[in-house]
């Protein structure tokens, strides 16, 4: 059981927007059983798959491949992070390797559950992992990546839990000419955390964690991500796309740290908020911290309700106004989504995010 | 087939139509001519049912209908097109996407079967080279980064789409080129001269007028109908400015 005094309070500034009530609330909650199948979960995709249910390895459902099965405990000064320790699981990939289309799905019935995991690419391996997070409960994740000189991963995470809460809490550091994405689609009913900080610490890496987080009723998610460049001609996008219905909260905290010395950086942020809603609220926070002078920052943060002009076009050639909304709102988080590389992924993000539109609105 | 009968609307609690009748049969063109601020586009958004644009008296009546009383879409499904002066730009919806969507909800509606993805690819690709618009331009976002031109070439495309009855067009000559304007002239010919449909333009110059000659010409001024007459009218206006016809 967590203990109240473990978890950060709203005086922190990084967490003046958490709900760590529903987080409580989440962890407190009796297990619940929704009948959902684990292999619904699973993509239509060659490649590894590994089932977690409430934080326990469910090899019946699962064909791990490569990927390893281990207890421990990871260190980080996370506060949220720190206490995912246990069983979890491991990618270690040597020189050149590569392992595409791994899928790893958390299936929650209530209460809490921590999985640590770590996946350390030597040079120019290549990987790809998409998340699911699925059923009740709360979910605490940490996920700690190395990227070594030239290796590529790309991450999927889509949090599709109808209640309890998801908190993700992502540490990488990123080689030379290493390229981490990380696209994340908050589509379910949880409430959620996602925590990022990323580290380039090779020439010309790239970094990259964005998404797009859809609330509606009273539910609040909300993303916070730091990106450090400590090497030259490092490259970081920061892309996130908040919608709230209802009198739900979307808050989007993201941070660029350029080190002294890191020339040439060229680091992006784009923060956007849609309110569907006169009772919801998108929190948005872009900061900038630059100790050099050679550097490239381009930021931007909006919050505004769907084009009215917009609207009226697409219902004028006979488009029903609730379906005008839903078109133009999917138009809204396309390019978040739009960054994950595989088709199929993309294509299945697509319609978590359709779903939630056609039922949200 | 459109009957407005003393049509009052305003703007914001200010009065703009102040009592407009107008009967528009099947198989005529009529042009709207007159000065800036007169209350044309504002009859063109009050007809195709835009908020703000609050209808405050009188009747419409549209192939049999109580206009006024119908939603947007479903005018829209009923055979009513609205070309835009400014035509809005809607990043991430492609104009595949907006037009197949457009037409299959006017379909559902009229309880006809929607079109496939490959028949509506065929249709939408007739227009487009009717209309000399590059094929390229329909997978690109509606009306994003398009010229002036490219934007009312891309109206007349979804009206060939679409294939209304009535077509309302508010200032499709404004921001065209020669050849824009000759090329948007034959689409509204080709597409909507037909004895079972009939063409609205909106118009402040008569330029328009060259390529698609109108059976009828009205003036309007301060919210009404002040003057109807044929082609000739049109020159007139031209001629001699609004004040004189008026």
């Amino acid at each position: 059981m967590i203990s109240t005094h473990q978890l950060p309070t709203p005086r922190l500034e990084e967490w003046r927007w958490a709900d760590m009530g529903a987080l409580r609330a989440a962890a407190d909650a009796e297990p619940r059983d929704f009948g959902i199948k684990p292999a619904d979960l699973f993509l239509d995709m060659e490649g590894p798959r590994l089932l977690f249910v409430d934080g326990m390895f469910e090899p019946a459902h699962s064909r791990p491949g490569p990927v390893t099965i281990a207890r421990f405990a990871p260190e980080t000064p996370h506060p949220l992070g720190s206490m995912a320790e246990g069983e979890g699981w491991a990618l270690t990939l040597d020189t050149g390797a590569a392992v595409t289309g791994i899928q790893i799905v958390h299936l929650g019935s209530g209460g809490e559950s921590h999985v640590p995991a770590r996946i350390m690419l030597a040079e120019d391996a290549v990987a790809s992992v998409v998340e699911t997070y699925a059923g009740s409960g709360w979910a605490n994740r940490i996920t700690q990546m190395t990227l070594a000189h030239g290796a590529r991963l790309m991450r999927s995470v889509r949090l599709l839990q109808p209640d309890g809460f998801v908190s993700i809490r992502d540490e990488a550091e990123i080689g030379e000419a290493a390229s981490l994405v990380s696209v994340f689609l908050g589509a379910g009913g949880m409430g959620s955390r996602i925590d990022g900080a990323l580290t380039l610490i090779g020439k010309g890496g790239f970094a990259e964690m964005g998404g797009a987080l859809l609330t509606s009723g009273t539910q609040k998610q909300e993303a916070a991500v730091s990106v450090r460049h400590e090497a030259i001609e490092g490259t970081s996008r920061q892309l996130w796309r908040a919608v709230a219905a209802n009198r739900s909260v979307v808050s989007l905290a993201a941070r660029v740290e350029v080190a002294r010395g890191a020339q040439q950086t060229d680091g992006g942020q784009s923060l956007r908020g849609l309110l569907l809603d006169r009772g919801a609220t998108v929190n948005l926070k872009p900061e900038l911290e630059i100790f050099a002078d050679d550097v490239k920052c381009a930021h931007g943060a909006t919050v505004g309700e769907l084009d009215r002009g917009a609207l009226f076009y697409l219902q004028s050639r006979g488009v029903p106004e609730a379906r005008a909304k839903a078109l133009l709102t999917r138009a809204f988080v396309a390019d978040a989504v739009s960054r994950i590389g595989e088709e199929a992924v993309r294509a299945a993000f697509e319609a978590d995010a359709e779903r939630w539109l056609e039922k949200g609105l | 087939m459109l009957d407005i009968q003393d049509l009052r609307a305003e703007i914001a609690g200010k009065e703009i139509l102040k009592g407009l009748s107008l009967r528009v049969n099947a198989g005529e063109v009529h042009a709207i001519m007159g000065p800036n601020g007169a209350g044309k586009s504002t009859l063109g958004y009050v007809l195709g049912g835009r908020p703000g644009y609050t209808p405050t008296g009188g009747s419409v009546t549209f192939a049999g209908a109580d206009l006024l009383e119908m939603d947007p879409h479903a005018r829209a499904a009923a055979g009513l097109f609205l070309g835009f002066q400014y035509p809005v730009e809607i990043p991430g919806i492609s104009n595949v996407q907006f037009l197949r969507e457009a037409l299959n909800s006017q379909r559902r509606a009229r309880g006809e079967a929607p079109l496939s993805g490959g028949e509506f690819l065929k249709l939408a690709r007739a227009q487009a080279d009717a209309l000399g618009m590059d094929q390229e331009m329909l997978k690109r976002p509606v009306n994003v980064g398009f010229s002036g031109g490219e934007k009312k070439r891309n109206e007349m495309v979804q009206m060939g789409i679409l294939g209304p009855k009535l077509a309302i067009l508010d200032e499709t000559d404004s921001g065209l080129d020669i050849d824009a304007l000759k090329a948007v002239g034959e689409g509204i010919n080709r597409i909507m001269r037909a004895p079972d449909k009939a063409v609205l333009l909106i118009t402040h110059y008569q330029r328009l007028l060259d390529y698609v000659q109108p059976d009828f010409v009205h003036v309007l001024d301060a919210g009404r109908i002040t003057r109807t007459g044929g082609p000739e009218l049109a020159h007139q206006l031209e001629r001699e400015g609004y004040g004189v016809a008026a």
